[in-house]
C-alpha cells in the first residue's frame, strides 16, 4: 500500500469544479512534485492533503489512514508557505518552537529540538532574532526549520522559492534536495517551475485545469510526455513541435515535414519506431526537444537513428555553454540546442542532425501520444 | 540672465513661504486662544476675572479656582465639586473602552479569519449600528436599561457604550485583519494552535497601532458624551460632562467663572493625556509596521 494516497479527489467551490478527480498514490519517502500553470488547482491540492481546504469528494490517505476527518494539526504534517508565515512577533527560536509548545513539549527539550534544526540548516546565529531582521533566503531557513523540528510524516511545500532572486533560488533547491536524501520523509511540493519540478521530483504529477495530465519520474515525464500539454510544459526551451506526416517507408516507419522551400523533409524514425509500423499513412504532430536537434559534430554518435538536413538558420542566440539556432520547419520555429562553438550564422544554410530516436509523436486531434 | 532667474525664483518661493507660514500661525493662535483664555482664567482670583482684561496674565496668581472645581463647588445641591463626577467618568470609560476593545478585536478576527455564511451581512448590520443616531436609540434603550435594572447607574452607562462602541471597533480591527497574511492563521492551524490561541499568540501581539487607534477614538467619544450620560445617569451617577454642564449653568449665586474655567480644564485632562501618551506608541506602531515584517 502506497504512504500516501490520494483517491479521486475532486473540490468544488459552488458550481465550479476545481479537481475533477485526482488520483495520486506515492511510496514513503517519495518526493511528489505537483507541478502546472498558475490556476490548475495544484495549490489547492495541497491545502486539502493539509487540511486547510475542506475534500469535496474522495479520500486522502497518510500512512493507510483516512484523515479526510482530521484537523490540520493531527495529521502529523508540516508545511512551509510561500510567504514563510513566520510569526512576527515571536523571534526565531520561538517560531521554531511554537509547534512543538502548542503540543505541549516541555521547554528543555524544545530548546534541544530547536538546537538541533538551527545546526542542520546553520541558523544558529539567527535565533535571537525577529522575522523582520532577517532576509529572503534566512526566512526561507527559518520557515524550513519550523517544519523539520516536528518531524512529521510528510512536508508540504507551497512554492517556497518563488520569493527568492535567482541565485539563491538555486541553492535552496539544493539544499532541499540534500534535506531529502538526508531525511528520506515524503515530501509534496508544489511550483510552477519545471526545472524545481525536474531537479528535485522523485515523482512528478503534471496537472492542468483541474486533471492530472500525467504522473510519473521526471525522465518519464521528460521522455515521454502523454500529451501535448506536457511536452510543452516541461522542458526549456519547449519541446518543438511541428506538423509532419507519419507513412511507412523501406527503412521502417519515416515522417516528413513541410520545409520553407516546398520540398518535403523526410525523416526516417529508426529502428526504435517499430511500434509505429502499422499506423499507415496520417498526420502528426513531431515532437522533438531543442537538445534533439543538433549540429552534426555535436550529435550523440551512439544514437542510431540521427537523420541529417540542411535548414536555414534565422537567428543564432548564444547562452554561453550552448547556442540556440532558431530555423523553420513545417513553417514553425524550431529551436536547435547546438555546441557552443558550432559554426552557424543567420541567413545562411546549415547542417542540422536530428536524433530522431528521442522523436514523440502526438495526435493532431486528441493531442496524445501515439506509440 | 540665468542667474537673475534664478534669484527670481528663490524670491517668489521665499514669499509663498512667508505668506504660508503667516497663515498658519494666524490660525494657530486663532484656535490657541480660547485655550489661553480658560488657563489665565483659572489661576485668576474672582475679582481679577471682573475687573481686569481676558488676556491678562493673573495679578495674583491662585490654584483656589481648581481645589474649589474639584472639592467645594456646588452642583445642583452637593457641593462636594466634580472629583466625584469625574471618578464617575472614569468608572464609566475605562471598562467601556476595554470592553468594546476587546470585543471588537474577537469580532474583527472572526470575521476575517473564520468566515462563516453570512459574514458580510453581520458587518454590514454592525457598520450600520455606527451610523444609527444617538437620539434614536434614547427610549428603546432606557427601557432595555430599565428592565435589566441598570438603569441611573454606571454599569448602565457602560453597556450603553459598549454596544455603541463595538461597530466602531469591529469596524477598525476587521479592516486591520483584512490585511493581516491568512498564511499565518494557517501556519498556527498545523503547528496546532486553537482559535484563541491563534488570536492571543499571533493576532493581538501584532494589533499594537489599532488597539491605540480604537482606544484613541473610543475613549475621547465616551469621555465627552453628554446626551447618554445625562439621559441614563442623573444624579449621583452623572459623568464628568453633565456635572460639568450643571455646574456652569446654575443660575443661583455670582457665575465663578475661574471655577468653571478649571472644571472644564479638568474635564479634557484625560482625552489630552490620552493622546499624548498613547500617540507616542500609535507612531511607534506605525514605525515598526513600516519595516517590512
Amino acid at each position: 500500500m502506497a504512504f500516501l494516497e490520494i483517491k479521486n479527489v475532486k473540490k468544488r467551490y459552488g458550481t465550479a469544479d476545481v479537481l475533477k478527480g485526482i488520483d495520486i498514490a506515492v511510496e514513503a519517502g517519495a518526493f511528489l512534485v505537483l507541478v502546472g500553470p498558475s490556476g490548475c488547482g495544484k495549490s489547492t491540492l495541497l491545502n486539502m492533503i493539509a487540511g486547510l481546504d475542506a475534500i469535496s469528494e474522495g479520500e486522502v490517505r497518510i500512512n493507510g489512514a483516512r484523515v479526510n476527518e482530521l484537523h490540520p494539526s493531527k495529521r502529523d504534517i508540516a508545511m512551509v508557505f510561500q510567504s514563510y508565515a513566520l510569526y512576527p512577533n515571536m523571534t526565531v527560536a520561538e517560531n521554531i518552537a511554537f509547534g512543538l509548545e502548542m503540543r505541549g513539549v516541555p521547554k528543555a527539550e524544545r530548546e534541544r529540538a530547536v538546537a538541533e534544526v538551527g545546526k542542520t540548516l546553520q541558523i544558529e546565529h539567527l535565533l535571537k532574532r525577529k522575522p523582520s531582521q532577517l532576509s529572503g533566503g534566512q526566512r526561507q531557513r527559518v520557515a524550513m526549520g519550523r517544519a523539520l523540528v516536528r518531524q512529521p510524516q510528510v512536508f508540504l511545500f507551497d512554492e517556497p522559492l518563488s520569493n527568492l532572486d535567482a541565485k539563491l533560488r538555486v541553492e535552496m533547491r539544493t539544499e532541499i534536495k540534500r534535506l531529502h536524501q538526508a531525511m528520506k520523509t515524503t515530501m509534496v511540493y508544489v511550483t510552477h517551475d519545471q526545472i524545481e519540478a525536474m531537479t528535485l521530483a522523485t515523482e512528478i504529477a503534471v496537472m492542468n485545469a483541474g486533471e492530472i495530465q500525467q504522473l510519473g519520474t521526471p525522465q518519464e515525464i521528460y521522455n515521454r510526455p502523454n500529451n501535448i500539454f506536457v511536452a510543452g510544459f516541461m522542458g526549456s526551451p519547449s519541446m518543438n513541435m511541428m506538423a509532419a506526416t507519419l507513412e511507412d517507408g523501406a527503412g521502417g516507419p519515416a515522417v516528413s515535414l513541410a520545409t520553407a522551400n516546398g520540398h518535403a523533409l523526410r525523416l526516417p524514425l529508426g529502428p526504435a519506431a517499430k511500434a509505429l509500423a502499422g499506423y499507415g499513412k496520417r498526420q502528426v504532430i513531431l515532437g522533438l526537444r531543442p537538445e534533439a536537434i543538433t549540429d552534426p559534430n555535436g550529435a550523440d554518435r551512439s544514437g542510431n537513428s540521427i537523420a541529417r538536413a540542411d535548414c536555414l538558420v534565422e537567428v543564432v542566440e548564444p547562452a554561453g555553454s550552448d547556442t540556440f539556432v532558431v530555423t523553420r520547419l513545417a513553417d514553425k520555429e524550431v529551436i536547435a540546442r547546438m555546441r557552443a562553438d558550432a559554426d552557424v550564422r543567420p541567413g545562411q544554410l546549415a547542417p542540422f542532425a536530428f536524433a530522431m530516436d528521442k522523436a514523440v509523436l502526438f495526435d493532431p486531434e486528441t493531442g496524445k501520444r501515439i506509440g | 540672465m540665468a542667474a537673475s532667474v534664478a534669484t527670481a525664483a528663490v524670491g517668489t518661493a521665499r514669499f509663498w513661504r512667508v505668506l504660508i507660514y503667516t497663515t498658519l500661525i494666524v490660525f494657530a493662535v486663532m484656535y490657541l486662544l480660547p485655550l489661553w483664555v480658560m488657563v489665565v482664567t483659572s489661576f485668576k482670583t474672582l475679582d481679577e476675572v471682573h475687573d481686569g482684561h481676558m488676556l491678562q496674565l493673573p495679578q495674583n496668581f491662585t490654584t483656589e479656582a481648581w481645589s474649589s472645581a474639584w472639592g467645594t463647588a456646588c452642583i445642583g445641591l452637593t457641593c462636594e465639586g466634580i472629583s466625584g463626577y469625574f471618578w464617575n467618568s472614569i468608572k464609566m470609560a475605562v471598562p467601556a473602552v476595554a470592553i468594546a476593545t476587546m470585543f471588537g478585536a474577537l469580532n474583527g478576527y472572526v470575521l476575517t479569519k473564520w468566515r462563516f455564511p453570512g459574514h458580510k451581512w453581520i458587518f454590514g448590520l454592525m457598520l450600520f449600528g455606527c451610523f444609527i443616531p444617538f437620539q434614536v436609540v434614547l427610549v428603546p434603550m432606557a427601557q432595555v436599561l430599565g428592565r435589566l435594572g441598570i438603569a441611573n447607574s454606571t454599569a448602565g452607562l457602560v453597556l450603553v457604550h459598549v454596544v455603541y462602541g463595538l461597530g466602531f471597533s469591529t469596524l477598525f480591527f476587521r479592516n486591520y485583519y483584512e490585511a493581516f497574511p491568512n498564511e499565518l492563521v494557517r501556519a498556527a492551524m498545523i503547528d496546532g494552535a486553537g482559535f484563541f490561541r491563534i488570536f492571543w499568540r499571533i493576532l493581538l501581539p501584532s494589533s499594537g497601532p489599532i488597539i491605540v487607534v480604537t482606544v484613541i477614538f473610543l475613549f475621547t467619544n465616551i469621555w465627552n458624551d453628554f446626551l447618554f450620560g445625562a439621559s441614563f445617569a442623573a444624579g449621583g451617577s452623572a459623568p464628568m460632562t453633565v456635572a460639568l454642564n450643571n455646574l456652569v449653568s446654575s443660575s443661583t449665586g455670582v457665575k465663578e467663572y475661574n471655577v468653571h474655567m478649571a472644571a472644564a480644564m479638568i474635564a479634557a485632562l484625560p482625552t489630552l493625556l490620552v493622546y499624548v501618551v498613547a500617540g507616542r506608541y500609535f507612531l511607534r506602531g506605525l514605525m515598526a509596521g513600516a519595516v517590512k515584517g
